[in-house]
């Protein structure tokens, strides 16, 4: 809570100093009359001084209330809500697929150190973590969605649809509109914890219970999996902590890329607009997300490793 | 496992596609209801769904004319007559319903304008309708419009701005309420579509009214799919995931690579758009005094002659802009019959510089006087390709007359910032204008709410008065403003856009209006054999 309590000041703080006029994008599609700025100004409480604002803020903030979208004219909460499933959903994907995947396919390098699969697999995942995911986004909509059609170019559902389909049709589509976004995402992401869990598994395999382990006949797969793993595993949970956040408000380029409505498109507006609210409401569930991330990641390390436990 | 996938989504699509149509568009319409859209919400996401949504009394004509009481064309009223300088009287078409079944009657149209005259609930409508003196019943169909004094646009003062709203719905609930009510989130009109539903972020679906009075519409289901990237609109297009989109942005290879897909077709309209070099008449450093440089009008001026400006246009818009004849947009119904924009004159520009003053006294190839060089900013918004490019160029041909411009890009937030605040010399600006040229006086007369530059002429201001109450002569009377303007060049106007339109061609008859762009969608009809590509998923 005192984090959360920090962020908040700070958050608060740093966007009042950005320059920029939080109306200034209302009169992009229609000019406003100096009245009119005058009157929106007092609507969304910036005529204000920004101590008042901040109380006011944090007033009713307490009971739950994010304040009113400049952008959108429509409560915070509300439009916050309204993106967490999509976020949640690409996030938790590329998550998964990042400690299944990164997780197995470095374990794999490491335990054939120096063979022509550890060289093959170091150089994918080097030329993976080098690659902006912005680019790699536009070149798999583009090849996979416009020019070979088999999946959907942007989007998160077709809206041709019939609302009336059934649920499995529903996750399905979806599911087809998740592949591309998390695919582009994962594939920088996996590169990252592969390079992490080979590091962890080849200081574990140098270790002597490693040579007992091996010695008592066990095959290469309890040895690998059961002995040295388990060990290896843990510098890789913490990893979890910084990953989430990033895959929050990291995946913006990518949302825009294929229209996901997500988080980070919403946040990323909000810059765009200087629109207090709705950037004060999303950082501060950045912070909360970041926050619960770290406690979740500390508690699983606790949970896994007994002598964490014991300490 | 995909196949079944495949075949569960694909068996779940539409059962005939070519019934429905998605366009994709840049901004999400989050509140597409009269009065309701004001600040944030007045933009033209939402003003192009409550098109189709709701219906004017009537629409503009196809050249755009906003003045007199001629050139408009018939809805919700099927007819209209000027009783005296200030009156009109409506008679709304007794077929018209709401999409509940209920008669739109003379009662909808004044609750509507008494909501939409209050400056507490609608203040952008309120100061838009603001010479309407009172809005009366005769009948249940006929309805009386008395006007505060004679001008030339009463007519479309009376219709265009606002659309009619159910009263039998919105009487019991409070203004302040109308935006969180089930009215807002699920919207009944009388236009050519009915609300279905919205998926936030993703889009809108309507479908076809089929007990519209002016006929069924071509399409029976219409979704109107949000993506704020550019190549994502372009994408779900050229997938066939969306079949229209609107303006495709510059640079140039956006259209050839929309060009190259033979089921597209690309349909250029012209824009709302303005882009203008804004020559600020007041110092930057001290607003009180005027600006070191460009308060001559002779600079300006040559300025002006030192631009090429039609291969800027070219350059930036291809075949699709052109360079504006004082301050109007393409869509400007004033534009037609304007003298041709003085061209690049690089010796006639050097000719005032020097009558000025203006001298390279110490050969660095930038003209100086009395120790101050002839150096200006150029302030531009990082977020427009177009003015970035074409920022780029005029410095380049600024240079050739011993000019020096200082590119300034900004964010756009901080942009307007200096905008509004004068801190600039020379501003890339861009402005969105409504059909009606008496929105000029916002930007080109002396106390113009967007006038940052302070340019001010009295004679102009009176000629815009002037041609506003104009009727019978206003063409002749904006052209005498607009060749005023030009003479006094407080801004070099640099390019008129059209915005170019995809259109899958499965489509007919497709009209797509400039001053909305979708608002004639519910004539297109759907011939051709379905291009929706579901191959693979």
């Amino acid at each position: 809570m005192v984090t959360l309590a920090i962020a908040l000041v700070l958050i608060f703080i740093l966007m009042r100093l950005a320059p920029g006029d939080p109306l200034a994008r209302l009169s992009e599609d229609r000019p406003l009359t100096p009245a009119q700025v005058v009157a929106l100004r007092a609507r969304f409480g910036l005529d204000r001084p920004v101590g008042a604002q901040f109380v006011s803020f944090v007033g009713a903030l307490a009971h739950g209330d994010l304040g009113t979208s400049i952008q959108y004219g429509r409560p915070v909460i509300a439009l916050v809500s309204e993106r967490i499933p999509a976020t949640l959903l690409l996030g938790g994907t590329v998550l998964l697929l990042n400690f299944t995947v990164g997780v197995w396919l470095g374990v794999r390098q490491a335990s054939r150190r120096g063979g022509a699969e550890d060289t093959a697999l170091t150089l994918l995942s080097l030329s993976a973590y080098a690659t902006p995911s912005f680019w790699l986004g536009l070149v798999l909509a583009w090849l996979v969605g416009v020019k070979w059609h088999l999946l959907p170019a942007a989007g998160m559902e077709d809206p041709l649809l019939d609302p009336a389909a059934g649920w499995l049709a529903h996750a399905a589509d979806v599911g087809r509109h998740l592949v591309l976004p998390a695919l582009t995402l994962s594939i920088v992401s996996i590169a990252g914890t592969m390079r992490y869990q080979r590091s962890a598994m080849l200081e574990v395999l140098r270790l002597p219970y490693m040579v007992t382990a091996s010695a008592k006949g066990l095959p290469e797969r309890a040895v690998i999996w059961r002995h040295a793993w388990r060990n290896a595993f843990f510098p890789v949970l913490t990893l979890f902590g910084l990953w989430l956040p990033i895959l929050v408000t990291g995946s913006v380029f990518v949302e825009s890329v294929f229209a996901w409505p997500g988080l980070g498109s919403l946040a990323v507006g909000a810059v765009g607009y200087r629109d207090y609210p709705l950037l004060m409401g999303s950082s501060l569930l950045v912070a909360a997300v970041v926050v619960t991330a770290s406690l979740v990641s500390d508690l699983a390390y606790a949970f896994l490793d007994p002598r964490v436990r014991l300490s | 496992m995909a196949a079944a996938i495949s075949a569960a989504a694909a068996h779940a699509q539409s059962p005939d596609p070519r019934s429905a149509a998605v366009i994709v568009t840049g901004g999400e319409a989050t509140t597409p209801i009269p009065t309701l859209m004001e600040g944030p919400a007045a933009n033209v996401a939402n003003l192009e769904v409550a098109d189709h949504l709701f219906l004017r009394l009537a629409n503009l004509g196809p050249e755009l004319i906003t003045s007199g009481d001629r050139s408009f064309v018939p809805q919700l009223a099927k007819s209209w007559t000027r009783r005296d300088s200030v009156t009109l009287a409506f008679d709304l078409d007794e077929r018209a319903q709401w999409h509940d079944g209920v008669p739109v009657t003379a009662r909808d149209v004044l609750f509507t304008f008494e909501r939409a005259r209050n400056p507490a609930i609608a203040p952008r409508l309120a100061e838009l309708l603001r010479r309407i003196a009172s809005v009366t019943a005769e009948s249940d169909r006929r309805v009386v419009f008395r006007f505060s004094r004679p001008y030339g646009e009463q007519l479309y003062d009376a219709v265009w701005h606002v659309a009619p709203l159910p009263a039998h719905l919105l009487e019991g609930i409070p203004p302040e309420q109308l935006r969180q009510s089930s009215f807002a989130g699920n919207p009944v009109g009388d236009g050519p579509y009915r609300w279905v539903r919205s998926v936030p972020g993703q889009f809108i679906e309507l479908a076809a009214n089929e007990r519209f009075f002016l006929g069924r519409p071509g399409i029976d289901r219409l979704v109107v799919r949000t993506a704020s990237d550019a190549d994502a609109r372009m994408n779900l297009v050229l997938s066939r995931e969306a079949d229209a989109m609107d303006n495709i942005l510059p640079p140039l290879t956006n259209l050839e690579r929309m060009a190259g897909d033979k089921d597209v077709r690309l349909i250029p309209v012209p824009s709302p758009t303005l882009g203008f070099l804004l020559f600020n008449q007041r110092d930057p450093a001290d607003t009180s005094r005027p600006h070191p440089i460009l308060a001559d009008r002779e600079v300006r001026r040559a300025i002006i002659l030192s631009l090429d400006r039609g291969l800027l246009v070219r350059a930036v818009y291809g075949p699709y802009g052109e360079v504006p004849y004082g301050p109007a947009s393409a869509i400007l119904w004033i534009r037609h019959g304007t003298p041709k924009p003085a061209g690049l004159d690089r010796a006639q520009a050097s000719r005032l510089l020097s009558s000025r003053g203006w001298k390279d006294s110490d050969g660095d190839g930038v003209l100086d006087r009395n120790g101050l060089p002839l150096r200006l900013t150029l302030n531009f918004p990082a977020s427009s390709a177009a003015r970035r490019q074409m920022a780029l160029l005029v410095q380049q041909q600024l240079r050739q007359v011993g000019i020096e411009v200082v590119l300034q890009q900004f964010e756009f937030p901080l942009w307007t910032e200096h905008r509004n605040a004068g801190r600039f010399d020379i501003d890339f600006s861009a402005t969105s204008q409504d059909p009606s040229p008496s929105g000029l006086t916002q930007g080109w007369s002396c106390g113009g709410g967007t006038n940052a530059a302070h340019y001010c002429s009295l004679t102009v201001d009176s000629l815009m008065q002037v041609a506003i109450g104009s009727s019978d002569h206003a063409r002749e009377a904006w052209h005498t403003v607009l060749r005023r303007i030009e003479d006094d060049a407080p801004a070099a106007f640099m390019y008129a856009p059209s915005y170019v339109y995809a259109v899958n061609r499965r489509f007919g008859n497709v009209t797509i209006r400039p001053e909305s762009s979708w608002l004639l969608l519910w004539k297109w009809t759907t011939g051709a054999p379905a291009a929706r590509r579901t191959a693979g998923y």
